[in-house]
């Protein structure tokens, strides 16, 4: 029935077969063949700081207890009782020092560890009839943290994390490592919206063409000083490892201070942030003056930074945001989003930064209404016979022999490839990964296009 | 919020509490959202914790520093300014919406205030081949006695979903 070589080499040249976004043949390949190998985040660790913290977190119907135990470990467990299947814990988070099944009351430590088992004597004549020795919730087969982020992979043979994440991590850090204090995050908000989880993923890695438009009606209301477009369509555009971003143009000369003033973080935070990051890091800001905007990492994690006035005043405060396009099935997505902000922060910062987010992003957040309401469009739309017959152009940026319309940026201080203005490369740098793993090839050490 | 003397039905102030929420959920149902702007206080707090499902026992079922809204005035006009561009995708063609109010209580708080608790059900459809969702949600409102009637101080709404089933809020609740 599905033609997938056929399928991936269209997708590979840039024309999406539409129904690609609502197909279940498509999603039962996409649970198999990528959601069962590819690093996806759970948690960040700022959300379980005390032992005996957890959140209970899902990797499509996989249900994992992110704890941490007595020691201060981090450990993801599969929320699966070892005896007769049931979910050992039902909450979505709490402090525990341990899970106890409702079903038989076998007993569980935090740190997975099988503790209790009721009349082990009577029932299985003791440890010669079940051997609690040993025994534990089985742990994810694969889980590693970079700057607090919390990733597990399916795959027990995964590679390492860091080296998965390469020439990304240089962004990653923009995000999530403004200070040596690392992130503190809040929430999610948890909401199923009737989409798609590629098309939000595609979106946040490099759509930069769609935010003049979709977006039109935040400019109007003033919520930001630039004018429409302008600072998008300036933007660079860079694909790294497995990530991929879109950045805006800040005005021109200012330095590095001033640059992150100008987006509205406060002196004692522009001057960790100058310590904190890199000297490439801190040129990408200064000399070339992009500042990260929305970034998807592969799969289904991204990230979005921006800075609206939120005040009659005109007070600018700038907010990130950790959203998971959590796949529920063809047609439908959780969506988790978390504002984030350094930790180190002033409270007064940490509240305006908090406002900013919700005034833009989120549930009820003024850009992510129109976003969703596109996406669910889409894949309405994408059910159909007709879909079948379509294939989405998805080839801006080329020219018709699949060369760059202009030559990527020669001076851009972040690795990877980078272009200036509109283009999908980064759409298709995402496409190409889901590819690779749809073909069964996975992504071992990040494949770029 | 909390505390405050209980009133009966009978008494003139909560059936002013009651009249003044369903005339405020009739302009949120008539799109009417400048005339709701109206309603409000210019201290106005308009929150929405994120509920959350927790043991019993655990001490909280909603996030305290996490909310899907957590608005003053500045922001909630600015929604309403979103709502009236031509460039608001997601409500046009608009939603169709029914708030239902009900299990209204009204509590006297100091002279010129009431507390009032109320039930909401908010039918959402939009467009004609999606399902409909459905809102359900406690709410917890200050009214405060003004020149020009009663307007709203303060609303805390509890949803009764840990995960929205609705694709954004684009609405009031």
């Amino acid at each position: 029935m599905l033609d997938l070589p056929a399928i991936v080499a269209d997708v590979r040249r840039g024309m999406i077969p539409a129904h690609v976004y609502n197909d279940p043949e498509i999603f039962a390949l996409e649970r198999d063949r990528l959601f069962a190998r590819a690093w996806v985040y759970v948690a960040h660790e700022s959300e379980i700081p005390a032992p005996g913290d957890y959140v209970v977190r899902r990797v499509l119907a996989d249900s994992f207890i992110v704890a941490r135990d007595e020691a201060g470990t981090v450990r993801v467990m599969f929320n699966m009782c070892l005896h007769k299947g049931m979910q050992v814990c039902r909450a979505e988070l709490g402090n525990a020092s341990h899970f106890r099944c409702p079903y038989h009351a076998w007993t569980y430590r935090n740190d997975g560890r099988l503790a209790g088992v009721p009349f082990h004597g009577e029932a299985y004549g003791g440890e010669d009839g079940f051997a609690r020795t040993g025994q534990s919730l089985l742990p994810a087969p694969s889980a590693d943290s970079y700057n607090g982020l919390i990733f597990i992979s399916l795959d027990p043979d995964a590679p390492p994390l860091r080296r998965w994440l390469g020439d990304f991590s240089f962004y990653l850090d923009l995000y999530t490592r403004q200070t040596p204090a690392g992130l503190e995050l809040r929430g999610p908000q948890r909401w199923r919206v009737k989409a798609n989880w590629k098309i939000g993923a595609e979106n946040f890695a490099g759509d930069s063409y769609h935010t003049p438009h979709t977006h039109a009606s935040v400019v109007d209301i003033g919520l930001f000083r630039e004018p429409k477009a302008s600072k998008r369509k300036e933007g660079a555009l860079y694909l790294a490892g497995p990530g991929a971003g879109t950045t805006y143009k800040l005005p021109p000369g200012g330095t590095f201070a001033e640059q992150l003033a100008y987006v509205g973080y406060p002196p004692e935070l522009i001057t960790a942030m100058a310590s904190a990051w890199s000297a490439g890091q801190r040129r990408l800001v200064a000399d070339d003056g992009f500042m990260v905007s929305a970034a998807t990492l592969f799969p289904n994690l991204s990230f979005v930074h921006n800075w609206p006035q939120i005040d009659e005043a005109g007070t600018v405060a700038p907010f990130i945001s950790l959203r998971q396009w959590q796949p529920v099935s063809e047609r439908e997505t959780e969506i988790l989003s978390w504002f984030a902000v350094d930790a180190s922060a002033q409270e007064s910062f940490k509240r305006d930064s908090y406002k900013a987010y919700l005034m833009c992003f989120g549930s009820s957040g003024m850009f992510e209404q129109d976003d969703v309401e596109n996406w669910v469009s889409i894949t309405d739309m994408a059910a159909g016979s007709m879909a079948r017959r379509l294939l989405l152009n998805s080839r801006m940026g080329l020219t018709s022999e699949g060369k760059p319309i202009k030559p990527p940026m020669a001076a851009f201080s972040g690795p990877g490839v980078a272009y200036q203005g509109f283009g999908e490369f980064n759409q298709r740098h995402w496409l190409s990964q889901w590819a690779d793993h749809l073909e069964g090839a996975g992504a071992a050490a990040g494949s770029a296009s | 919020m909390t505390g405050g003397r209980p009133l009966p039905y009978g008494d003139p102030a909560h059936q002013d509490a009651h009249q003044f929420l369903v005339e405020e959920a009739a302009l949120l149902d008539a799109g009417d959202f400048q005339g709701w702007l109206d309603l409000l206080t210019a201290d106005i707090r308009y929150v929405m914790p994120v509920r959350v499902t927790t043991a019993r026992g655990a001490g909280f079922d909603s996030l305290a520093d996490m909310g899907h809204f957590d608005e003053d005035l500045y922001a909630l006009r600015k929604r309403v300014q979103r709502l009236a561009t031509d460039h608001a995708w997601t409500e046009d063609p608009p939603s169709r919406t029914r708030h239902f109010v009900s299990n209204v209580r009204t509590f006297a708080v100091g002279q010129a205030e009431l507390r009032v608790e109320s039930a909401l059900l908010l039918f959402r459809s939009r467009g004609d081949t999606r399902e409909a969702d459905l809102l359900s949600a406690g709410r917890t409102d200050l009214l405060r006695w003004t020149e020009a009637g009663y307007r709203l101080a303060r609303r805390e709404i509890l949803v009764d979903e840990s995960v929205l089933r609705t694709q954004n809020l684009a609405i009031f609740l």
